[in-house]
C-alpha cells in the first residue's frame, strides 16, 4: 500500500498579503498620526471665547502677572502626561520664557473623575502657597507622583507629608490647613471655572487666543507663544507708539 | 492566506499598539482611547515598567521580532522550513506567557485592565495558536516526504 503524500503547507497569494500589509501599515501610522497631533488638526487648538476674561486672582501665578502672554495650564496632579509636561517640558519653558519675561504661567486646578489622591494632592499644593512654596511643592508632588497616586496607595498623606518637609515647609502648618481643608473652595472654583471653559482632560492650555488640550513639546509650545505674540503686537500698534512718544 | 503571511498581518496589527502604548508612556500622547478608563492605570503602575524600559517597549522589539521571523518564513528557501515553523511557536509561545503573567497582574495585582493590552494578549495566543498549525503542517509534510 502507498501511502499518500501530504500536502506542502498553503503559500497564499503574496501579492494579495503584501497589499493588504502595506494597506494595514498606512492606515496604522495614519491613526498613530493622529494621536500624536492630539487628534484632527482642527481639533487641537480651539479659538476660545473672549467673552470669558482670563482668571486673575485664581490659581499659582509664575513669572509677571504683565508678561505679554499669559498662559493658563489646567492640569491634574494625577495625570501623568501632566507629570511629563511638569518634569520633562515645564522646566525649559521656565528657564527660556518665564523667566526672560516673555509669558507668564499660570497653574488651575481640573481634577479628573477617576484619579482617588489628586483632590489630596491638590490641597497639599494649595497648603504649600500659604506658605509661599506652590511651586516648590508642585514640582515635588509631580517627580514622586508613582510614591502617593492612587495605584500606590490609598492613603497618600504620608507621602505628601513627607515632600511638604523636603520643599522646606513648616510641616505642623502645613498639615493643619492640610486636615481641615482649608483650601477646598479655592479648589472648587478652580475646578468649576475649568468647566466653564469647557475644559476636558489634563493638561488643557490657554496661549493667547488658543486652547490646547493636549500636552506638548516645548517647540510646539514657543509657537504658540510666538503667534500669540505676534497676535497682541498686532491688536495694540497704537499702544506701544504711544509709549515710543511719550 | 497562508498560516505565516496571517502571524505576519498580527505582528504588525500588534506592532502599532506597542507603538502606541509606549507613545503615550513617554507622554508624546496626551490621553489614551479607552472606554474602560482604566488603561491610564495599568500604564502607570509600576508593573508597566521591565527591566528599566516601558512594557509597551518590550511589546514593540517583541512584534518586530515576530514580523521579522514570519516575513523571512515567506521568502524563497525558508517557505518550507521547519525551522522557522519552530521559531514562530517559540516566539509567540513566549508572547503568550508574557501576556498571561500580564494579564495576572492586571486582573489580581493592580485591579484594573488596560483593553488595548487585552487585544495585544489576544493578537498573540491567536497568533499562536497558527503557528502551532504552521508546525503541525510541517511536520506532516516532512513526516511524507521522508516516508
Amino acid at each position: 500500500m502507498v501511502k499518500k503524500q501530504a500536502p506542502p503547507p498553503k503559500r497564499g497569494n503574496p501579492k494579495a498579503f503584501y497589499l493588504v500589509l502595506a494597506a494595514v501599515a498606512v492606515i496604522g501610522a495614519y491613526f498613530l498620526y493622529m494621536q500624536t497631533r492630539g487628534g484632527s488638526s482642527a481639533a487641537s487648538a480651539t479659538t476660545i471665547d473672549p467673552n470669558v476674561p482670563l482668571p486673575k486672582a485664581e490659581g499659582y501665578l509664575l513669572g509677571n502677572a504683565d508678561a505679554p502672554v499669559q498662559v493658563v495650564e489646567y492640569a491634574d496632579f494625577e495625570c501623568p502626561v501632566c507629570a511629563y509636561f511638569a518634569t520633562i517640558t515645564e522646566p525649559d519653558i521656565r528657564k527660556r520664557l518665564v523667566e526672560s519675561g516673555q509669558i507668564s504661567l499660570r497653574y488651575m486646578h481640573y481634577h479628573i473623575a477617576s484619579h482617588p489622591n489628586t483632590w489630596q494632592a491638590s490641597m497639599a499644593a494649595a497648603c504649600a502657597n500659604e506658605q509661599g512654596k506652590f511651586w516648590e511643592m508642585h514640582d515635588a508632588i509631580y517627580n514622586a507622583q508613582d510614591k502617593w497616586a492612587g495605584i500606590a496607595t490609598r492613603k497618600p498623606k504620608g507621602v505628601l507629608k513627607d515632600l511638604a518637609g523636603q520643599v522646606g515647609l513648616n510641616v505642623s502648618q502645613w498639615e493643619t490647613c492640610f486636615d481641615t481643608q482649608k483650601y477646598q473652595p479655592q479648589l472648587l472654583a478652580s475646578q468649576q471655572d475649568a468647566e466653564k471653559r469647557q475644559v476636558r482632560g489634563t493638561p488643557t492650555f490657554i496661549i493667547g487666543s488658543k486652547m490646547i488640550d493636549h500636552n506638548m513639546s516645548y517647540d510646539q509650545f514657543k509657537a504658540y507663544v510666538d503667534t500669540a505674540m505676534a497676535s497682541a503686537k498686532a491688536a495694540a500698534p497704537n499702544d506701544s507708539a504711544a509709549k515710543k512718544g511719550t | 492566506m497562508s498560516k505565516r503571511q496571517l502571524v505576519a498581518l498580527l505582528a504588525l496589527l500588534g506592532l502599532f499598539i506597542a507603538i502606541y502604548l509606549t507613545l503615550y508612556k513617554t507622554g508624546v500622547i496626551a490621553e489614551l482611547a479607552c472606554t474602560s478608563g482604566s488603561c491610564e492605570t495599568v500604564q502607570m503602575s509600576r508593573w508597566a515598567t521591565f527591566l528599566g524600559l516601558p512594557v509597551a517597549a518590550w511589546g514593540i522589539v517583541f512584534y518586530v521580532a515576530l514580523l521579522g521571523v514570519a516575513l523571512a518564513g515567506l521568502q524563497g528557501s525558508l517557505a518550507d522550513s521547519r525551522a522557522v515553523s519552530v521559531a514562530l511557536v517559540a516566539v509567540t509561545g513566549w508572547g503568550v506567557i508574557f501576556s498571561a503573567w500580564l494579564t495576572y497582574l492586571e486582573l489580581f495585582v493592580i485591579h484594573a485592565i488596560c483593553q488595548w493590552c487585552v487585544v495585544s494578549a489576544i493578537l498573540v495566543t491567536i497568533a499562536f495558536a497558527i503557528s502551532w498549525l504552521d508546525l503541525r503542517d510541517h511536520r506532516m509534510s516532512d513526516t511524507a516526504v521522508s516516508a
